[in-house]
């Protein structure tokens, strides 16, 4: 892993960061902070190189498939999505707007989302399904599942997670961006989910932690991941700080959906390096 | 109907590997041979009702052909959001097949009645509703479950007999009802296992010079409308008879078309009223006790109807 790559993958953190401020400021809402907390994993997945997808052949019968299960984070993908090349960096200005395919969670009618999610608790579930489909016909695709750890409080992420482990699905791999927020508050103070670790680990999963925002340990978790000899499936637990690159709406339950406006726009211009006539452009 | 539908079932899926069964830990002693013979093509999943349709979502989505069974309120009620999501909103062509329609895990109790599931099925923008009545249809409805795009529900009862239909009867699912007697005056419109008492209501009213027709509705969504319409344009009374709540089922159904389409007819609706069920007995007798017996019906469309006095 060099050194460029990661400057390479930081700066379009960066850029995706931007992307994500302007559509939610443009749209007057969105979820900022959710989006921001998974940001460099996605980077991770798609300009890093890990998913094996072709923005080309977006129903590519081989690709990986990518479930973004928190898909209140759609605002963080669309811009990657775009990026890659599935559809034109332009229309990420209709997002929310009349007519637009653009919304506020993931939508199976963009190009490169393969699964509609915003009810959370349905992706992994989901994944089990493509990960046993693509064992029975022998192909080599894996399926990646991105959860919130808020959204680990639905039941059904444990009825899943108990298939998978039951099957060792080692074609699928969850990923947890471990922010330990919630729409509402710290998890810790109303429902805790302990170790998210153990949990993966005592439903037969390889689970390993990783900080969810340094590129480096991403890519070094993923590396290899096509080609994986341990006979369970892989739960990466991502440690992350939900609205991370905006210090004032860091690790902070109030910004699950809010958009900063006036003095608090022009300080989170700041800090992304925007300039604040944007909003007009 | 169970049987029928696991052995035809069991013969597509012979031919197509892309079938695939899927239960949640109840049926398996029906479908042996299915679960020894055709073991690749076989999944249980476990009580886990929610994963179970997110993963026929998941084999959909990978070019399979996922066919669900369970209990009709474990089938459409528990994991109602995964159906509604995962399958409806994606339009995902994945079959549920859910069995004990209406009282007929009688006993078990109201957690086991199958009385909301037409409702809540034909609430969902592009879902099939598929009922049928006796067994011969059955076996035409898994072929059909498995040729038609989109997700599928399928309203089964644990059995198929008497017969309504004989063993070689050309169905046309896609019309979506079969007038099995014509009437005058009076037509009353059933599904699943209440058509056979339709019929027998049928008879028990000629005994009163009431001639009423019968409708099998097997397939409660979509319904082509203009053609039922047309076909109960000759009727004064309409009856409808079903073995669900009276919210939201077949009576509802029927009611928005006529209303759409300016019928005058009177229509009575006749299913399980506003409440759960909770006494214990056998099927028959939860039926009588919900006035669903032909003694019970039949002094209902009396009552009802002026008919008696018209034709005497």
């Amino acid at each position: 892993m060099t050194k460029t790559k990661i400057a390479y993958l930081k700066n379009k953190a960066l850029w995706v960061r931007q992307q994500t401020l302007k559509m939610a400021c443009g749209a007057g809402e969105g979820h900022i902070a959710s989006s921001f907390s998974c940001t460099e994993i996605m980077v991770c997945l798609y300009q890093g190189g890990v998913l094996n997808v072709d923005p080309k052949h977006p129903k590519w019968s081989e690709r990986d498939r990518f479930i973004l299960s928190k898909g209140q984070a759609a605002l963080a993908l669309y811009p990657i999505l775009a990026d890659m090349g599935f559809f034109s960096v332009n229309k990420l200005c209709t997002f929310a707007k009349n007519g637009s395919i653009l919304g506020a969670h993931a939508d199976d009618a963009v190009p490169g989302v393969d699964i509609h999610t915003g009810s959370l608790g349905h992706g992994l579930s989901i994944g089990c399904g493509l990960a046993f489909a693509a064992r029975m016909d022998r192909k080599r695709y894996l399926t990646f599942v991105l959860l919130g750890d808020g959204e680990c409080q639905e039941g059904s992420i444990w009825e899943s997670a108990m298939f998978a482990g039951h099957h060792k699905l080692t074609n699928l791999i969850a990923i947890v961006d471990n922010n330990r927020l919630s729409a509402s508050d710290h998890l810790d103070k109303y429902l805790s989910l302990k170790s998210l670790s153990k949990k993966f680990g005592s439903f037969g999963w390889k689970a390993v932690q990783v900080n969810g925002h340094s590129i480096p340990q991403i890519l070094n978790v993923l590396k290899g991941v096509h080609n994986r000899k341990a006979r369970k499936p892989l739960a990466i637990i991502a440690n992350t700080v939900k609205g991370k690159g905006i210090r004032m709406i860091e690790n902070r339950a109030d910004w699950h959906y809010r958009v900063p406006v006036g003095k608090e726009l022009e300080s989170a211009c700041k800090e992304l390096g925007l300039r604040l006539d944007f909003i007009n452009k | 109907m169970r049987n029928v539908f696991f052995e035809r079932l069991y013969e597509l899926a012979r031919e197509d590997p892309r079938i695939i069964l899927i239960l949640g830990d109840t049926g398996g002693f029906f479908c042996e041979k299915f679960i020894q013979k055709l073991k690749k093509q076989f999944i249980n999943v476990g009580i886990a009702e929610q994963n179970l349709i997110g993963i026929a979502a998941g084999l959909a989505q990978a070019g399979k052909i996922p066919v669900v069974f369970n209990i009709v309120p474990f089938a459409a009620l528990r994991c109602y959001e995964q159906i509604r999501i995962d399958l409806c909103c994606m339009n995902l062509s994945v079959a549920i097949a859910g069995v004990g329609a209406g009282f007929d895990y009688n006993i078990l109790g109201a957690t086991h009645h199958g009385l909301e599931d037409i409702a809540v099925m034909r609430g969902l923008p592009g879902m099939t509703v598929l009922s049928p009545s006796d067994d011969t249809m059955t076996k035409v409805m898994v072929d059909y479950c498995i040729k038609k795009d989109g997700p599928k529900y399928l309203r089964l009862d644990r059995t198929g007999m008497p017969l309504i239909y004989s063993k070689n009867h050309k169905f046309n699912i896609e019309r979506g009802f079969h007038v099995l007697r014509r009437g005058k005056n009076i037509c009353i419109i059933s599904t699943g296992r209440m058509v056979i008492t339709a019929l027998r209501l049928s008879e028990v009213l000629s005994r009163h010079s009431i001639n009423a027709g019968v409708i099998d509705l097997f397939r409660i969504k979509p319904i082509r409308e203009s053609l039922l319409c047309h076909v109960l344009s000759r009727y004064k009374y309409i009856v409808t008879l079903e073995e669900h709540f009276i919210t939201g089922g077949l009576g509802s159904a029927v009611l928005e078309v006529l209303s759409k389409n300016a019928q005058n007819a009177r229509v009575l609706t006749f299913g399980i009223p506003d409440r759960f069920c909770r006494v214990y007995g056998d099927r028959a007798y939860l039926q009588k006790k919900n006035c669903l017996d032909l003694e019970s019906l039949k002094r209902r469309i009396l009552k009802e109807t002026n008919l008696l006095y018209c034709s005497s």
